[in-house]
């Protein structure tokens, strides 16, 4: 069984077919990487999988559970993190808060009336240490440069400790050598956790990708690794149009 | 910063000091001042009560004067039923109502009265966030929904003259009786006791902003979209602050119903409730102990001034919260947290080099 089968999947915005008949698995612990064109359905395709999106039809099973129609809290509640295009981190809450906010263990109202904020915990210093933002704990989030409030938002889902991150293009933004740390983060984050990953940046893909499923108007143009996905005429024809 | 809370203990210490010793001596224990002082009291609660919902949920409730009606109005009509003895009250002979109606029997008891004042609101306001929040309602339209509500209920109240005795509200009451204590309103002990109310309601205040529900309202606030992501049901954390400060505005109308010995439909007028976001935004919504201050300040020279300038007096208060808006968006609270940020600002130690290439990124160090 796999940790996420997608089966059939459609979205209709007003007529345009955003997502067409996807699917697609991911097994447990690999980096599958969405590629394709603007506009091939890729982001849309996350926002169906964590619940910004319903479906017009299709289901998809999360750890055999079928999810299409949950809320999107509890989508997160049983195990589904996202990082979105923008990152969003809460600009007026200091980095440690921020951490506090995702670390969400216990997501309930009650937990959350009996007990006080995690400021500093030595898993939190660990996570911080990750991605180096260790002397940034107690700065507000807005202070951040671009390149930081990326980290920090990986440092959040990190925290959140999802079975399964979905990640809108990660190192959107980033320079080279922020770029190859995001790679390797990720690397070591396969060991528990399992990745869905849109990028653009073909030699992070190279690095990362288990596998990688191109895309092209809403539908799966070709699946495999990135050596199939190199050689494939298909893919080429959609890229570069002939 | 674990700071953040020490400074609002040593605030709380100070603002208790200053209302529990400082304020009767300063009025040489005069009767007549330590009740006007203690209808400011009680309108501090109402104004936390707001700064709660509004400034730590960023939801601004409106209507905040139909729940302190509610809890004077509670408190009102058991101190009729107790003036009226065994005869019908008043006011509902002259509308030819023959015998008491079922919803007014059960506040004969005390304790049915207070837990009413504080119940009755907490759960209206949780009936109109359940709807408000499961649809995803939020910013201008929550202000716009609640004030609806506010002139709604306020008309039903006056409608209903043989319930409530309509525009010309409760009047004539007894003075209310706890644990054998006639409570006289021009007493100290009553200025404490409403002075002890609201510092109960501080410290529960400050204690919900500084839990971790506290921080996810914040979080809700700053971007409710992104919280659910991680798992939280924001729809059930709006809910529950926005219940909970419906609950407090209904202490302070209970409260208020006392100093003032009536209940009137004016403290459920529109003009009432924006003056409670007028005090919570002069003092600073950020902060339940900001907003405090903001509607004692406010109420105080509105106290002094209203002699002066009878008529003019609404006209200042509006130019007052024009300035606020402009000058001082975060109120009271934010001038202050600027100065100490300002005073504290001091050359950053240069730590060892940064571990990554995210020194690459400049740097923004306060």
């Amino acid at each position: 069984m796999s940790q996420l089968e997608v089966r059939d999947l459609h979205v209709t915005f007003g007529g345009l077919r955003a997502v067409d008949g996807m699917n697609f698995d991911v097994e447990q612990g690999e980096i599958l990487c969405l590629l394709g064109p603007n506009g091939a359905g890729k982001s849309t395709t996350l926002d169906l999988i964590c619940g910004k999106t319903q479906p017009t039809g299709g289901s998809i099973r999360f750890q055999n559970l079928e999810i299409s129609q949950m809320w999107e809290f509890e989508r997160a509640r049983l195990g589904i993190g996202r990082k979105f295009q923008v990152p969003s981190v809460y600009k007026e809450l200091t980095v440690a808060e921020n951490l506090s906010v995702a670390r969400s263990v216990k997501p309930g109202i009650w937990h959350a009336l009996t007990s006080l904020p995690v400021r500093n915990s030595a898993k939190m210093r660990e996570i911080l240490d990750l991605v180096g933002l260790a002397d940034k704990i107690g700065e507000p989030a807005g202070n951040l440069s671009h390149g930081e409030t990326q980290w920090l938002e990986i440092a959040m889902l990190i925290a959140q400790d999802s079975r399964l991150i979905l990640m809108d293009e990660p190192t959107a933004g980033m320079t080279i050598q922020e770029t190859d740390r995001t790679a390797r983060i990720f690397r070591s984050l396969k060991a528990n956790h399992t990745l869905i990953v849109v990028e653009h940046d073909m030699s992070f893909v190279r690095t990362v990708a288990d596998r990688i499923i191109v895309m092209n108007q809403g539908s799966k143009l070709a699946e495999g690794s990135i050596q199939e996905i190199e050689s494939n005429e298909a893919v080429k024809t959609a890229y570069l149009g002939h | 910063m674990q700071s953040r809370l020490l400074y609002d203990i040593i605030g709380l210490a100070l603002f208790a000091g200053v209302i529990l010793f400082g304020v009767p001596a300063l009025f040489g224990y005069d009767g007549f001042e330590l009740n006007t002082f203690s209808r400011y009291l009680s309108l501090a609660i109402v104004s936390m009560a707001l700064a709660l919902s509004w400034g730590t949920a960023g939801l601004l409730n409106l209507g905040q004067a139909a729940t302190f009606g509610m809890g004077s109005y509670a408190m009102a009509m058991h101190l009729k039923l107790k003036a009226s003895g065994d005869n019908l009250p008043d006011f509902m002979s002259w509308n030819n109502v023959e015998a008491l109606p079922l919803i007014w029997a059960p506040f004969h008891s005390l304790t049915f009265t207070l837990l009413a004042g504080l119940l009755i609101p907490a759960a209206v306001g949780g009936l109109i966030a359940i709807f408000m929040f499961r649809a995803r309602i939020a910013g201008v339209f929550v202000a716009v929904i609640t004030l609806a509500f506010l002139v709604a209920f306020q008309l039903v109240v006056i409608e209903q003259q043989g319930l409530t005795g309509g525009q010309n509200g409760l009047t004539g009451l007894a003075p209310l009786v706890l644990f054998g204590w006639s409570v006289d309103i021009y007493s100290l002990s009553f200025y404490y006791l409403v002075g002890a109310c609201l510092m109960i309601a501080l410290v529960f205040g400050l204690y919900l902003t500084h839990s971790k529900f506290g921080l996810i309202l914040r979080a809700i606030r700053e971007d409710s979209e992104r919280t659910r992501y991680f798992g939280y049901n924001v729809a059930n954390y709006q809910t529950i602050i926005f219940s909970i400060s419906a609950g407090l505005a209904g202490w302070a109308g209970m409260l208020y119903a006392l100093v003032l010995e009536f209940a009137s439909p004016t403290y459920m007028s529109v003009s009432f409730s924006l003056a409670i976001v007028i005090w919570c935004a002069v003092g600073g919504r950020e902060s339940v102990l900001a907003a405090a201050v903001g509607a004692i300040l406010v109420n105080l020279a509105e106290g002094r001034l209203s002699d002066v300038f009878v008529e003019g007096w609404h006209l200042l208060l509006g130019v007052l919260f024009l300035m606020v808006v402009m000058f001082m968006p975060r109120g009271i609270y934010g001038v202050i947290v600027d100065a100490g940020r300002a005073m504290r600002r001091k050359p950053v130690s240069k730590k060892e080099a940064q571990p990554f290439e995210t020194s690459l990124n400049p740097k923004r160090e306060s």
